[in-house]
């Protein structure tokens, strides 16, 4: 072997193993970066003695002598528990009455009082209300006003201020007033109201101005509270004057009034910026507030993570970047329960009044009062009433967030104000479908009800009704399923079309699904609204002589509606149909559903000729009906539709065999 | 052949010409220098097992061998804790920087054992559940072993409990911690707080404005949105086992208290409660005639009968959690464990996690002042809330009470939550049920919003070459009155589209996009071009659906029939035979079992022997899914197509180049729970490019693939998202005796 060869050879072979030694003693630790492996710390030992070590609790020396009974602080350290006296509560129900201060009653006193007569609060003497109200006056600054009689210390009085209230301690009054400093606010005691600006309408109020779920591409992404009101919008992210000197963007100060354009808006922490925070509700801009001092409006009950961003203003970069990396999901969300918390809580002063009073009776009732999700998803707390049920899937609105799917039977509730043949044969028709659970009489006449009942398959019952039109949505306790089809002595339909309308409502348990429609239009000539009963194009309002609805609007429609408007039902059965339509346009703000009716051009006239009531209305009569209610509303819930739901097969050139409900198309 | 010949005499010419000892040297050179490498390669890359067995002996100490620090006794003490501590007054942001993982950085002290001057133990060093709470923090996410990165501290001096604790000199020794800056960002973890007589509701260690993870707070003590309120943690967690009950199981008590320091005047109320009710209330005391040996904490006593605990509360329904010296009960945990219903009598005790977590779902709290009327209070409570509280209670133990680490990592994630808010974990994520949240749908379209008529829809057309045919289906859709803009999707890659001047004109804006790739997602990309929320997705061959079809459908998609996915009819594919019941209609998807077919086909039987779910376009009476030939749907689908698609659905697709509608159906039906609305009756399409050739073939090929699609999409999805449902849309006045003329949409075609 050449040497130069033998010589490589072995110098190769001791660098190596150099190289190896080297690298055993001292290993490159460019292999594998030096990380944390889970199971193992780095910066916490595991202790060798760890097993001997003694548990801080040691049961033995439980104290024994220690438990006293406490005395809950009074006054200024209010809560619930020991400021407010349920027991006085009878049945547990929230009963106020009003103290107004002497003297003329202020505007904002009056329209508080306006939103609560009538109201199911609304208790007529002291001696029966729990809650006592005390309107603290405007005038005097600092002064509260001569304190009402009865005020015991303030136990069981809620100072009401839709205003920053000029006097926030009063003993052991619960204080609801608009944007409470957070320094004050008792967290479960008091209530935060939102500010609302001086022309808030008194009922219905507008809607929020969000006209797209996703915002525009290349919308702006920012407006910016101002000082003086109004808002500053920003094509680029940079509020912060001083940390975006480089680019100072195309700026555009709007006037007052008018609602930010933008996907954001921010809102700076001192709390005369509060009012701006109502406006970015409505406009569907999500409020990001930066490190608010004041209470958000309602916040023991509204998940205000939903629907705004509470960031820290020490952080503005940070916040910058995650609300410009924010998903398209989360917006959208956001978006969307802006608007939900507007309509449902803040579009008028009666509804900020009202959800204030249902936050008190939900902490009387405790544990049955409302879950979380019945505040924080539509149609809110003040449509959905935890008297009906304690179960969310009781409720039409929750079937999906529970994982849950509408019964798959109903209970038909058979109105009847004159007996005759018609009634048999209908109570054939309807114990027919294999969907019906039960049959309802709701006896109406004034002729004593027969004694025998034909042999049906399903159970029937009788009901004896007081003879008024609010009877027929009584929530009797014998209706066993969720879903009701209502119907009248008069109502001709057929199995088919009762089976195939049932599996439709499944589809759509919170509307209505029904088989005659009528349509509302408004009257330019007369100012006023009208409907139309003609067979036309477009529908807004299903007929409750025949219709599937959810039995939880038998509950809302005698629980949440005033007296008023019940009185007006009673008086006027024909405006029945009428008040049932927009209560339940009002919770789903949708159309009702129409299904095909095979004896439509036969039948419609005489069904709603003899209309709910006992004789028939004439149309003017009808017409009233829609204004008087609308009024009451204060907005017009109802919603056209020009859709109507047939069988997939409907009236194809196909064979009548494939066909699941046939006898629907029959001439 | 000579080139060969050659090539062998040459040959051996490349190799090294070498004699075999040589030979032999070259081998073992190299394998040393293999063996070298390999063994260099193991170290390398088995750092940690070379560490652990060599530096074992640094990270395993003993407790007895730590640092003892002397802390002089005028060393300074921090003030006592500042009630008026807000996130945004007292913490110190700046500390958590930007971090892209939105993840607070937490440091823990380095352990050490604390004298004072007489060299007297200023406590004991570390407690078993402290170590266990150090341990899970530094294995977590949030960990991080350097000092000057960290935005939260935590000390290493136990004040798990108060009563062991010389309070001055766990003070001194928090002060001299080296970052403690006034308690600045320092958490300290305190279960056990206050002490005789009169047991403050929170630690009485001075700690100035450290937050405080404390069991037991009241509202008079406790900083909404600072301090995290905690539960006690029950060591029985740990100790005993107790399988989960199904709720609802009959309980043979519905009332039960196990507690054993209660204050007489309450056991007195206690007792009387059983007294009227006999038998559903049992009321527990300690046992005073144990013999030796049996463990006291884990043996209850009523007169003369002995229970088992924490056993025993799984036979009541509502268990009661009273307030003792202290208001945070360590039962509450055992409670919870047993599933029983916790009835919590403490006035004014801030829950544990109370600022995320909804207690309403999960017990009763009853005022002090009432405590006789709790039976009543309790009765009213419909039975099956009582199981939805009992599956509450169970999960609350679960997730944040059954051991130490549960309850550090929570108490971290509020921390985290309240810094970093807007990638905050939401109130059902906190709240609900691995049972809830698996059925739950959240539908991202949830409200309905009554959109400007005017904004009209924009419509997509997916093309790759077919010209002719796309120019017809643009004339026609630009016909309908809410068209608002049309974007060509050019899949063509090979071909450029026609120029400008060859397009129809049409009264809106005409976009062509051309695309990088020829992929079927394509045609669901969320084009920057589209500005309305309505889309409508149109095969470049459909050509027969009438202006008033189109617009019917945008208006059911608007109208809130439902907001998001409007079909509106189906496509027939080009190979479609002229028998009818081979037309692609509308699909269908059933689980074979439960469904009986009226008509006869291979892929029927087929379908039956396998036991999957199968793919149909017979004419039937139910619809579960819409071909997206020609579909209204809200253009956010076509982001969550995109980008959530799950799994790996969408390369799939684009693999097969088949079945984009069916993941768009299923996409859309899991995020809506809800069903597919089939808009108008037509099932059929009129293609010129039709022909019957081969048709049959085809045709069952396609099902059968198509029929794969879906399974194999049910088991990426994990569930079956399709709803089937029986009805379609049509206009109020289809096919009613009614004139023509006055219809809103005259013009809709039968098939």
């Amino acid at each position: 072997m050449p040497l130069w060869r033998r010589k490589s050879f072995w110098l190769a072979l001791s660098v190596f193993w150099l190289l190896l030694i080297f690298l055993g003693l001292f290993p490159l630790r460019l292999a594998v970066p030096p990380r944390p492996l889970p199971g193992r710390s780095q910066g916490w030992p595991r202790w060798l003695d760890a097993a001997f070590l003694r548990s801080f609790f040691q049961p033995e020396a439980l104290p024994e002598d220690g438990p006293q009974l406490r005395q809950a602080p009074r006054g200024s350290s209010c809560t619930w528990g020991a400021c407010f006296d349920t027991s006085k509560c009878k049945g547990n129900l929230l009963k106020i009455f009003v103290h107004s201060s002497a003297g003329p009653t202020a505007e904002a006193h009056r329209r508080i009082l306006d939103s609560l007569e009538g109201s199911r609060y609304y208790a007529l003497s002291p001696a029966e209300a729990c809650l006592h109200l005390f309107l603290p006056s405007q005038d005097h600054r600092g002064a509260c006003g001569p304190l009402p009689p009865y005020w015991n210390g303030g136990r069981n009085h809620l100072v009401l201020s839709l205003y920053p209230a000029p006097c926030t301690r009063l003993g052991q009054a619960m204080v609801a007033e608009a944007s409470p400093s957070s320094d004050i606010f008792r967290p479960g005691f008091d209530v935060a109201l939102p500010y609302l600006p001086e022309a808030h309408p008194l009922r219905g109020g507008v809607p929020g101005q969000l006209r797209q779920h996703s915002p525009q591409p290349g919308a702006t992404l920012l407006a910016v509270a101002e000082e003086k009101g109004g808002w500053r919008t920003h094509a680029s992210a940079c509020p912060w004057d001083r940390h975006c000197e480089q680019d100072p963007g195309p700026q555009q100060t709007h006037p007052g009034e008018t609602l930010p354009n933008a996907t954001f808006c921010l809102i700076p922490g001192h709390r005369s910026a509060a009012s701006c925070f109502l406006q970015a509700l409505q406009a569907g801009c999500i409020p990001v507030l930066l490190s608010p001092r004041w209470e958000l409006p309602f916040s023991e009950v509204i998940d205000w993570t939903k629907a705004a961003i509470i960031a820290d203003e020490r952080l503005p970069l940070q916040v910058l970047t995650a609300l410009r990396e924010m998903l398209p999901s989360r917006i959208l969300s956001l978006r969307q329960q802006t608007q939900f918390l507007w309509t449902a809580y803040f579009s008028s002063v009666e509804k900020v009044v009202h959800t204030t009073l249902e936050i008190i009776q939900d902490r009387i009732w405790g544990a049955s009062g409302r879950p979380s999700l019945m505040w924080n998803s539509p149609p809110g707390a003040l449509l959905a009433l935890p008297t009906f049920s304690t179960s969310l899937k009781d409720f039409p609105f929750y079937h999906l967030q529970q994982g849950s799917s509408p019964e798959s039977s109903f209970s038909a509730l058979i109105w009847v104000g004159v007996s005759g043949e018609p009634l048999l044969k209908l109570i054939q028709v309807v114990a027919g479908s294999r969907h019906c659970a039960q049959i309802l009489i709701l006896w109406s006449s004034e002729e004593p009800p027969p004694d025998r009942w034909p042999e049906t398959t399903v159970p029937l019952a009788v009901i004896e009704g007081h003879r008024k039109a609010s009877d027929r949505f009584f929530p009797y306790d014998n209706i066993s399923t969720n879903a009701i089809l209502s119907l009248d002595v008069h109502s001709t339909l057929s199995t088919s079309e009762v089976d195939f309308a049932f599996a439709v409502w499944q589809s759509f348990p919170e509307r209505m699904v029904g088989f005659l429609t009528r349509n509302h239009f408004w009257n330019e000539a007369q100012g006023v609204w009208g409907y139309s009963t003609e067979l036309a194009n477009e529908f807004s309002m299903a007929f409750t002589t025949a219709a599937f609805y959810h039995r939880y609007y038998h509950t809302l429609f005698t629980h949440s509606l005033t007296k008023a408007l019940r009185t007006l039902v009673d008086d006027t059965p024909a405006c029945v149909d009428v008040l049932m339509n927009f209560l339940v346009a009002t919770v789903t703000r949708l159309p009702p559903i129409k299904v095909p009716y095979g004896r439509q051009r036969q039948d419609a006239a005489p069904l709603v000729a003899e209309g709910p009531g006992p004789r028939p209305e004439p149309q003017p009569l009808a017409q009233d009906c829609i204004n008087h209610v609308a009024t009451r509303f204060g907005h017009m819930p109802l919603v056209s539709s020009r859709v109507r739901m047939d069988p997939v097969l409907f009236k194809d050139p196909v064979s009548v065999q494939r066909k699941k409900y046939r006898s629907l198309e029959k001439p | 052949m000579c080139a060969s010949v050659k090539y062998n005499i040459r040959g051996p010419a490349l190799i090294p010409r070498m004699k075999t000892k040589h030979r032999f040297y070259y081998v073992t050179l190299f394998s040393i220098v293999l063996l070298g490498l390999i063994a260099t390669g193991v170290f390398q890359f088995w750092p940690h097992s070379i560490e652990s067995s060599s530096d074992g002996g640094v990270e395993k100490r003993s407790i007895r061998e730590v640092p003892v620090v002397r802390l002089p006794a005028a060393s300074p003490i921090p003030e006592r804790g500042d009630l008026s501590c807000r996130m945004h007054t007292c913490f110190d942001v700046y500390r958590c920087g930007f971090n892209p993982k939105n993840k607070i950085k937490v440091y823990i002290y380095p352990l050490n054992k604390y004298v004072d001057d007489a060299g007297v133990p200023v406590s004991s060093t570390i407690s078993r559940e402290y170590n266990q709470l150090l341990t899970a923090i530094a294995d977590s996410d949030y960990y991080t072993d350097d000092i000057s990165r960290a935005c939260l501290f935590v000390p290493s001096i136990d004040v798990l409990n108060q009563n062991p604790l010389r309070i001055k000199e766990t003070a001194q020794a928090l002060a001299q911690l080296s970052r403690w800056d006034r308690g600045t960002n320092h958490l300290l973890f305190n279960m056990l707080p206050g002490g005789p007589p009169d047991y403050n509701t929170a630690l009485d260690v001075p700690r100035d404005r450290a937050l405080l993870a404390g069991g037991g707070f009241s509202t008079w003590t406790y900083r909404q949105g600072y301090d995290v309120s905690i539960p006690v943690f029950s060591p029985l967690s740990t100790e005993v086992v107790l399988p989960e009950k199904a709720p609802g199981s009959p309980r043979r008590y519905f009332l039960l208290s196990s507690q054993m320091a209660i204050h007489p005047e309450y056991r007195e109320d206690l007792e009387a409660l059983q007294a009227k009710h006999k038998e559903s209330v049992l009321v527990l005391d300690k046992c005073t005639n144990l013999s030796e040996g049996v463990l006291s904490v884990r043996k209850r006593c009523h007169q003369h009968q002995v229970f088992d605990y924490p056993q025993v509360l799984q036979e009541a329904t509502f268990c009661v959690v009273l307030r003792g010296a202290r208001l945070g009960q360590a039962v509450l945990s055992d409670v919870l464990q047993a599933g029983c219903v916790p009835v919590v009598i403490a006035d004014s005790y801030i829950l544990p996690f109370s600022e995320v977590l909804d207690w309403k779902r999960a017990s009763v709290v009853v005022p002090e002042e009432k405590m006789s009327d709790m039976y009543s209070i309790l009765q009213n409570i419909p039975q099956r809330q009582i199981e939805e509280m009992q599956r509450q209670a169970r999960w609350f133990w679960e997730a944040y009470f059954q051991s130490i680490k549960a309850i550090a990592l929570a108490t971290l994630q509020i921390i985290n939550d309240r810094i970093y808010p807007y990638a905050a974990i939401s109130y059902e994520e906190w709240n609900d049920p691995p049972s809830v949240k698996w059925t739950s749908v959240s539908n991202p379209l949830f409200l309905p919003l009554i959109p400007p008529q005017s904004q009209g829809f924009t419509a997509i057309v997916l093309t790759y070459d077919r010209v002719e045919s796309l120019f017809r289906v643009i004339t026609e859709v630009s016909k309908v009155p809410s068209l608002s803009k049309l974007l060509v999707v050019w899949n063509n890659q090979n071909k450029n589209p026609p120029e400008e001047s060859l397009w129809p004109k049409i009264r809106v804006p005409l976009k062509v996009v051309r695309t990088a790739e020829n992929k079927l997602s394509n045609r669901f990309f969320p084009y920057d071009e589209i500005e309305t929320e309505a889309v409508l997705a149109i095969d470049d061959d459909i050509i027969m659906l009438t202006s008033d079809e189109l617009q019917f459908g945008y208006e059911v998609h608007m109208s809130k029939v439902h907001v998001y996915m409007q079909v509106h009819v189906s496509k027939v594919h080009a190979y479609m035979q002229v028998h009818v019941s081979k037309a692609h209609v509308y699909m269908q998807v059933h689980v074979s079992k439960a469904h009986v077919y009226i008509h006869a086909g291979r892929l029927h039987l087929w379908d039956h022997e396998m036991n999957k779910w199968k793919y149909e376009s017979e004419w039937t009476n139910e619809v579960s899914m819409v071909l997206t030939g020609a579909a209204f749907y809200h253009k956010y689908f076509n982001y969550l197509y995109t980008y959530k698609m799950p799994g790996d659905i969408k390369n799939w697709v684009d693999a097969h180049m088949n079945c984009e509608d069916i993941a768009m159906n299923f996409l859309v039906a899991n995020v809506t729970g809800k069903a597919v609305i089939k808009v108008t009756p037509r099932k059929k399409f009129k293609c010129p490019e039709c022909t019957a050739i081969d048709g049959l073939s085809l045709d069952q090929t396609h099902m059968v693939e198509r029929s794969e699609c879906i399974n194999k999409f049910a088991s990426v999805f994990g569930t079956m998202p399709l709803k089937v449902v029986e009805h379609r849309a049509d206009p109020v006045l289809y096919k009613d005796d009614f004139p023509e003329k006055l219809k809103s949409f005259p013009n809709i075609g039968s098939l």
